[in-house]
């Protein structure tokens, strides 16, 4: 384990501006996350949990605070140093999968360690294709694959290059409870495979039991996570 | 990213975008083959002016005079050993058919070439039967035009009476090296050599005959050798006298002038075809990087770079971009290849190039380089998409800054007027240009806001829901409108205002002759012949009869200063050279004729002076005011005169009018002929004509009406090359139409989808668009037609100065055609959507 934890947050605040109203969603957060942990945020709809993940991934900006990347400070990073950085570091799952449309499955899986100019890409997203038990759907396009297929597929691409997070939004929101199971069992396997630190942000209490740690988001304050917590949980929009 | 990553992210971005990908390169390729066809013909004329300059003068150097060449001339060239010399008259005369009877066969204006000695020094003269023109001419023999055989139904070995000689037809003759270009010839061509023209005693007194001595020197002279002979030549005649020497250099420049000069102008048309295009590609690219936005989000989030985005979409655009050009490019030089078929007799030169590597080059950059600018803005909205879009679908793209949007619109208005001075080779037009396009944009931007604002509450109040819906589709969200009525109007602009142009150009020559004017011209009479022609005319049933005496004579000072000087002072202005050196024709009258009218100054008023009266445009030419002073060589004898009015003459009258009249008295005994005017009896024409031939040879006729005819022929020949390329901005504007339209296609679908699944039929559903894009085609169309409309006023009545006519039924034409294939055009683009079963497009979506 390194000495800096690999996700750390502090005072991490979010402000929307909405017309004249200031809508606070995260008000000065703190959170440390070790390498190889899993987090899981808990909430429900409009809590905040999504902007939460977009600022850890540098895919939007905090009003104030520090946000903390293997101890590299990345808000003051331009927008082409947090591309490179979630290029080298993070992989995501989405509720919505969001694969390329114009790509068959191994040509997303593929795109990531191009990206790193990974000489053996096809060879590797093959591979990761396999762990996920789509092989024989590789050459097909998006819009061919079921929705668990798909997540599969998102799955693959996320892990393809090693990365030190993943951070996952809903992953099951979009999917029946039986492939939702599937993909979670599929996330826990590749994490321990891979040991890759999690952030798993749901609404849903059965996807968070897969993390070391339960956190709710109430009133823009980060809280462990409790059984109440799990109750007041309404289902996501 | 390395290059090859780069190669296949090009290639996964391309799959399911071939249909937009085609309709950039197709208003891309439209506008380039526009470009690349006029810059190529051009380059072909003047590569072909250039490789064919002795040719087009049929020697190295001419001299032409309308008096006969002066003898010592001759002795200065005649010197010369090495110097070939040829002697040609021009005229024009009446030919008839040798009557057995005697009686007048049918008579026809011919123009005649008198050949003495080896014709052409250069070039190729097509005779039939083959072989040198010199055998087949003799004293009694000639050759001919085909279409003189026609219109008096000869054959090769008939007889033709010329000056009331018999001649024997020996051969045809199809084409002259000299001929020059042009659609406007009085009559068919008939040469013969100088005992021949002898014969018919042609020669007489005040007959305008062109002189010209052709020169040949020996093989292989140096330019320089040719240009020394013609200074030599210059200085010995004076250059102002009349007389005018030309090097086939000379020839060469006068057309490269002339090839510039249309090319300018069809450039400019060209180009708005162009711009057009390049509306199209940005609207295209927009509308595809619009359905790219959450591969864009995606990518960012895996860890591209913004740079890395652009890249990619920006050699999307370069790669289309080089498609379009190319095919645009092969299209403009297959063009070039036809456009000689179709009008070769127009052009100067015949064996023209099939493609010109400058005008593709010309072409393809200026292609790319517009599309580039125009892909601009979409490209660098990329940019602003926020990777944040994977998690949110509401994240719209961050505005574009205004210091942004304002450089980028500069940007693109300089780069418009770049290529606009490019193609007008003036930067001035350039900008005259650039202003036109933006206002004319401006203004359809206007009404199509105001359509899609104004409109929208209104069409609520429609009774059918097809129509509400139609309507109401203008200003959702997505909708082409401004796009659309934009290119449309723009398009309907420029088709609208060359036909306005056009129809007013040939009804001015092609209209009813005003009551009283005169339907012939009769010159060359000689004043003893007057009585008898006056006579015959009025057997014949000739009403208006009118004849005046014409006096040639050169004008030699103005106020004091000689012509060549003034003619020196102002090298670049060609009109006031002419006016002051052309051959001044004089006439004597007591009264001014009805159609002048006196704006300054009293006639014949001052009893101490000799007086000229001077018609208010050629006074400008010469420069001259109420009591200027005029000198006049009239054959020989100086005379000087006094301008005491000036006047204004009303030309469309078509009575006989000079710009120089002079107060009577003092030219009645100097040498002369006269010309008349009549109106001839409608049914009589030809039998005036074949009388007139037959008693007076020497008088040529000219009837107006064939001229005017002749005229308005070859101006449609000419301007149906503009409407031609007029055709390419229509069309540029029908795929724009199409692709914005296309663009939308899957919105379309979904309404379409759900519209149906509501319960309309898809006959409904087809109202519904034909309504939507019939108002784009309204608006496109009253505003185009409008400003076409304008247009022509300004070019007729400012720049042609004729009268300008409103044309009702063009007007509703152009605004009919407009709605109708603007509704057309957006069925079809949208009969995919229209045919889809409403399940599929719903359970894709």
């Amino acid at each position: 384990m390194s000495a800096s934890p690999r996700i750390e947050l502090r005072k991490l605040t979010k402000v929307f501006h909405s017309g004249s109203a200031d809508l606070s969603v995260l008000n000065e957060v703190d959170l440390e996350i070790s390498a190889e942990e899993s987090v899981a945020i808990l909430g429900p709809s409009g809590s905040g949990k999504s902007t939460l993940l977009a600022l850890v991934a540098g895919l939007d900006r905090p009003t104030s605070g520090e946000i903390l990347i293997d101890g590299q400070s990345i808000q003051t990073l331009s927008e082409s140093e947090l591309a490179l950085l979630r290029r080298h570091k993070i992989g995501f799952v989405f509720q919505s999968f969001q694969l390329l449309p114009n790509m068959t499955a191994l040509e997303n899986v593929q795109l990531p360690l191009e990206l790193l100019s990974d000489s053996r890409a096809q060879d590797r997203a093959s591979e990761l294709l396999d762990l996920v038990g789509l092989t024989d759907r590789a050459h097909h396009y998006p819009t061919q694959l079921s929705g668990g297929e798909q997540q599969r597929v998102a799955l693959a691409r996320a892990f393809a290059p090693s990365p030190a997070i993943l951070l996952a939004d809903e992953p099951t929101g979009n999917l029946d409870r039986r492939t939702g199971r599937t993909v979670l069992d599929l996330i826990a396997s590749l994490r321990r495979r891979f040991g890759t630190t999690l952030v798993l942000v749901t609404h849903d209490s059965a996807a968070a039991q897969l993390a070391d740690r339960r956190l709710a988001l109430e009133d823009g304050q980060l809280v462990p996570a409790t059984s109440d917590t799990d109750g007041l949980l309404a289902p996501s929009g | 990213m390395n290059v090859a990553l780069y190669f296949r992210l090009l290639a996964r971005e391309s799959r399911g975008s071939l249909k937009r990908f085609a309709f950039f390169v197709a208003c891309l390729a439209v506008g380039v083959a526009a470009v690349v066809s006029v810059a190529g013909l051009s380059a072909a004329l003047s590569e072909g002016v250039r490789r064919e300059a002795r040719q087009l003068l049929a020697a190295d150097l001419t001299i032409s005079s309308l008096q006969p060449l002066p003898p010592d001339l001759h002795e200065l060239l005649t010197e010369r050993p090495e110097l070939q010399l040829t002697e040609i008259k021009e005229l024009v005369t009446m030919a008839a058919v040798a009557h057995p009877t005697g009686s007048p066969g049918t008579s026809q204006i011919v123009e005649l070439k008198v050949v003495d000695g080896v014709y052409p020094f250069y070039g190729i003269l097509e005779v039939d039967p083959p072989g040198p023109l010199g055998p087949k001419l003799s004293s009694e023999a000639v050759v001919v035009a085909p279409d003189l055989l026609t219109r008096l139904e000869l054959e090769v070995g008939s007889d033709i009476l010329l000056g009331g000689q018999a001649f024997r037809i020996a051969g045809v003759v199809h084409s002259e090296p000299d001929q020059g270009a042009g659609p406007f010839r009085l009559g068919p061509r008939v040469l013969l050599n100088g005992d021949g023209f002898r014969r018919a005693d042609l020669d007489q007194r005040g007959s305008r005959v062109m002189h010209r001595l052709l020169v040949k020197l020996p093989a292989g002279t140096a330019g320089e050798s040719v240009e020394r002979l013609a200074t030599e030549v210059r200085e010995r005649v004076g250059e102002f006298e009349g007389i005018r020497v030309r090097t086939y250099k000379d020839a060469q420049e006068t057309l490269q002038q002339a090839i510039h000069r249309v090319e300018k102008f069809l450039g400019l048309v060209a180009l708005l075809s162009l711009l057009l295009g390049g509306l199209g590609v940005a609207q295209t690219t927009r509308a595809w990087l619009a359905s790219r936005i959450d591969a864009i989000a995606i990518y960012r989030c895996l860890g591209l770079r913004p740079n890395d985005v652009t890249k990619l979409y920006l050699g999307h655009a370069v790669l289309l971009g080089l498609t379009g050009g190319i095919l645009g490019a092969a299209a403009g030089s297959l063009i070039q290849r036809f456009v000689p078929i179709l009008i070769g007799d127009l052009l100067p030169v015949s064996d023209l190039a099939w493609w010109s590597p400058g005008a593709v080059a010309k072409g393809m950059g200026l292609g790319i380089g517009l599309a580039l600018l125009f892909t601009l803005a979409p490209l660098l909205a990329t940019r602003r998409v926020s990777p944040l879009r994977v998690l949110r679908k509401d994240v719209e793209p961050v505005p574009q800054g205004r210091g942004v949007l304002l450089l980028l619109y500069g940007v693109l208005l300089l780069g418009i007027w770049s290529a606009a001075a490019l193609q007008a080779q003036d930067a001035k037009l350039g900008s005259q240009f650039t202003v036109g396009i933006v206002i004319a944009a401006g203004l359809l931007s206007l009404a199509a806001f105001v359509l899609m604002r104004s409109l929208t509450p209104l069409g609520r109040h429609l009774g059918p829901v097809w129509a509400r819906h139609g309507v109401a589709s203008l200003a959702q969200p997505g909708a082409a409108t401004l796009g659309s009525v934009v290119a449309v109007g723009l398009g309907v602009i420029l088709v609208t205002a060359l036909a306005f142009v056009e129809k007013g150009l040939s009804d001015e020559l092609r209209g009813e002759l005003p009551t009283g004017a005169p339907t012939a011209f009769l010159i060359d009479i000689q004043p003893d012949q007057w009585p008898a022609v006056e006579r015959l005319l009025v057997e014949q049933g000739s009403s208006h009869i009118d004849s005046v005496a014409v006096v040639t004579a050169r004008l030699r000072t103005v106020d004091g200063k000689t012509v060549s000087e003034l003619a020196k002072d102002s090298p670049d202005d060609e009109d006031r050279r002419w006016a002051l050196t052309r051959e001044q024709r004089l006439t004597y009258l007591d009264e001014l004729p009805a159609d002048n009218s006196i704006i300054e100054g009293e006639l014949w008023s001052d009893p101490e002076a000799w007086e000229v009266s001077v018609e208010e445009d050629f006074a400008t030419e010469l420069g001259v005011e109420l009591g200027s002073r005029l000198g006049f060589d009239i054959q020989g004898i100086p005379l000087d005169l006094t301008v005491s009015t000036i006047r204004t003459v009303d030309w469309r009258t078509f009575g006989i009018n000079f710009f120089l009249v002079v107060e009577p008295g003092i030219l009645e005994d100097a040498p002369q002929v006269r010309i008349a005017t009549a109106r001839f009896p409608e049914q009589g024409e030809q039998s005036t004509q074949d009388v007139l031939a037959a008693e007076f040879p020497n008088v040529t006729l000219l009837k107006i009406r064939d001229l005017l005819d002749k005229i308005a022929r070859g101006l449609e020949r000419m301007t149906s090359g503009i409407r031609f390329l007029g055709s390419f901005s229509i069309l540029a504007g029908i795929l724009i139409l199409a692709g914005g339209i296309s663009a939308g296609s899957v919105q379309r679908g979904q309404r379409v989808a759900l519209l149906k699944t509501l319960g309309m039929t898809r006959q409904e559903v087809a109202a519904m668009m034909a309504t939507e894009y019939a108002l784009i085609g309204v608006v496109a169309g009253i505003i185009g037609t409008a400003g076409g409309v304008l247009l022509s006023w300004f070019v007729l009545t400012r720049s042609m100065e004729l009268s300008w006519q409103p044309y009702p039924r063009l007007i509703l034409t152009s605004l009919a055609l407009s709605v109708i294939l603007t509704a057309l055009t957006g069925i079809v683009a949208s009969w995919g959507a229209l045919q889809r079963r409403p399940l599929a497009v719903l359970r894709a979506d």
